[in-house]
């Protein structure tokens, strides 16, 4: 289907911590300039997902490849970000700091950021429409605009692969709406994206792929093909499709 | 001169420069024990390394200490390490139980010595007033191993201590960086148990850093400016501990005095803080209104 080259492959793979599996029978492949939502309920293991594709939880059983290369082998390329709230906002850092932390693999131990470096820090401040809050120190950003900042340190670290952990999670409209041009450059550039969200508008919305998760695969393919009410009640399980899948499910088709 | 008088004692002197030094080094690790929110964490090392200055005395006098409190220091980080990596225990609850259980060996331990009051107020309150030339040089050396560790180190240190997440995602290898910090911790406890003791320590490496703290929010202030309150108390402290013992005849311990000019110099900086963020705010409101405007 695609000429582009896989950049994700998982082969019937299984992680655990310790004795206790986690995820199960994950399988499908991501090619370059695509995009993934993992999409599950809370708990359902879209953050241990991640961990996987990083090299921090342990494959148990079968097989995960990033960029060709067993996970923890391929973090150099791969570029992480967290969800903003889970950062202290009192920690005295700027958000040019922050940014230029995306770099810290490039520049080293030692030597002083160079003027490359310093370029691509506002770069990337640019990209997700921050360039002027550098000085700011970023506890006093908003919830969305630190989102953004930690995408722009990883935009700054020039990633082949992009994983991003619930970044659409109490943000804003303007800042929801960064995230996704940044994210959109991103692709459009060649990187793939894995990005873990509730929000089944913004898989639609900036998702080739979905990946449904609840401790093991519901689904893995074309947004349209694997978003289905049954493929979700499966996932969600009655009750909680009741709440929420439902609604969702009726404002996308 | 009255803050330049004292020193023409060679063991004044001597004590200046011991605590000036100490004082530098345990405000610039401060910031990051202050960072990693780990004074628990140091006031058990500190507590650890007490049995460590008791056994090096037992066995080899006062040349001892300093071996003693290096190996207990250096054992308790790797343990302090290992404990906190891993999070079934409660944290708090083993740290506590450590930080007691080693004591309680250094007290048995010294209380079988006769005299031992005295050894005890010298190990868990210090005597900077007998600082020799030899353990001038063992706090100049452990500062400078520690200074150089931290400068080499400062990124990763810096991104573990903002997003430990993102610092594993990016290859950091956090428990060897949370190991290295917690030696540094050990070494300068270590450092500062001839002259303050094991008890008062905490001090040094806490309250400079969170003056700074609330003096400036960038790091590369914050940094420097603890290093100077940590000095700069160390200085004060003596000062005023030699002019109400000879001026006035009232004797002062020189660590718990240090300890207690640190903790006005705190509350200065901490009202000056205070005072600084009102600024801010109503600048940063009259900025809003004229863009707004």
């Amino acid at each position: 289907m695609s000429e582009r080259a896989p950049t994700l492959v998982l082969d019937r793979a299984s992680v655990a911590y310790g004795d206790v599996p986690v995820l199960e029978e994950l399988h499908g492949v991501v090619h370059e300039g695509e995009a993934v939502a993992l999409i599950g309920p809370n708990g359902a293991g879209k953050s241990t997902f991640i961990k996987a594709l990083l090299g921090l939880v342990p494959v148990v059983r079968g097989r995960i490849e990033v960029l060709g290369r067993p996970p923890a082998q391929a973090r150099r390329d791969v570029a992480y970000v967290p969800q903003a709230d889970t950062l202290d906002p009192d920690f005295p850092v700027s958000v040019e700091q922050v940014v230029m932390m995306g770099r810290y693999r490039r520049i080293g131990w030692l030597r002083r950021p160079s003027a490359e470096d310093r370029a691509e820090v506002a770069d990337a401040l640019e990209r997700v429409g921050l360039a002027g809050r550098a000085r700011d120190r970023f506890g006093t950003l908003s919830g969305g605009q630190r989102q953004r900042v930690l995408l722009a340190r990883a935009i700054a670290a020039k990633p082949r692969m992009l994983l991003l952990d619930e970044p659409f999670n109490g943000v804003d409209a303007v800042s929801q709406h960064a995230l996704l041009e940044a994210i959109g450059s991103l692709k459009a550039k060649g990187a793939s994206v894995v990005v873990s969200t509730h929000d089944l508008a913004i898989a639609h919305l900036a998702c080739d792929e979905v990946c449904l998760l609840n401790r093991h695969q519901f689904g893995f393919g074309p947004t349209g093909d694997v978003l289905t009410p049954e493929r979700l009640r499966a996932t969600y399980g009655g009750h909680a499709l009741e709440l929420r899948g439902d609604r969702v499910i009726v404002t996308q088709t | 001169m009255i803050l330049f008088e004292p020193f023409h004692l060679p063991f004044m002197a001597r004590a200046l420069v011991e605590l000036v030094v100490l004082g530098a080094l345990a405000g610039t690790v401060g910031v990051l024990v202050l960072l990693r929110r780990l004074a628990f964490v140091s006031d058990t090392l500190t507590h650890t390394v007490f049995p460590g200055v008791v056994i090096g005395h037992l066995m080899a006098g006062d040349g001892g200490i300093f071996w003693g409190a290096l190996a207990a220091g250096v054992a308790t980080a790797v343990l302090l390490t290992l404990l906190t990596q891993r999070r079934r225990v409660s944290e708090d609850a083993a740290l506590a139980m450590l930080l007691t259980t080693l004591f309680a060996v250094g007290v048995v331990l010294v209380s079988r010595q006769t005299g031992f009051t005295s050894d005890l107020t010298a190990f868990l309150f210090g005597r900077v007033l007998t600082v020799t030339e030899a353990q001038l040089a063992q706090t100049a050396v452990v500062t400078v191993v520690v200074v150089a560790l931290l400068a080499v180190l400062r990124r990763p240190l810096l991104l573990r201590a903002f997003d430990p997440e993102g610092a594993q995602a990016a290859g950091v290898r956090v428990g060897l960086l949370d190991l290295v910090l917690n030696v540094a911790v050990a070494l300068v406890v270590v450092a500062a148990v001839k002259a303050v003791g094991t008890i008062l320590v905490i001090a040094l490496l806490i309250v400079p850093a969170a003056a700074a703290r609330s003096l400036s929010d960038r790091l590369a202030v914050i940094v420097p400016l603890a290093c100077l309150v940590g000095a700069a108390a160390g200085w004060l402290g003596l000062v005023v501990s030699y002019e109400a013992s000879v001026g006035y005849g009232v004797r002062l311990a020189s660590g718990a005095t240090v300890v207690l000019v640190l903790v006005a110099m705190y509350g200065l900086a901490h009202a000056a803080g205070f005072v600084r963020r009102k600024a801010g705010l109503s600048r940063a409101r009259r900025r809003s209104v004229l863009e707004a405007a």
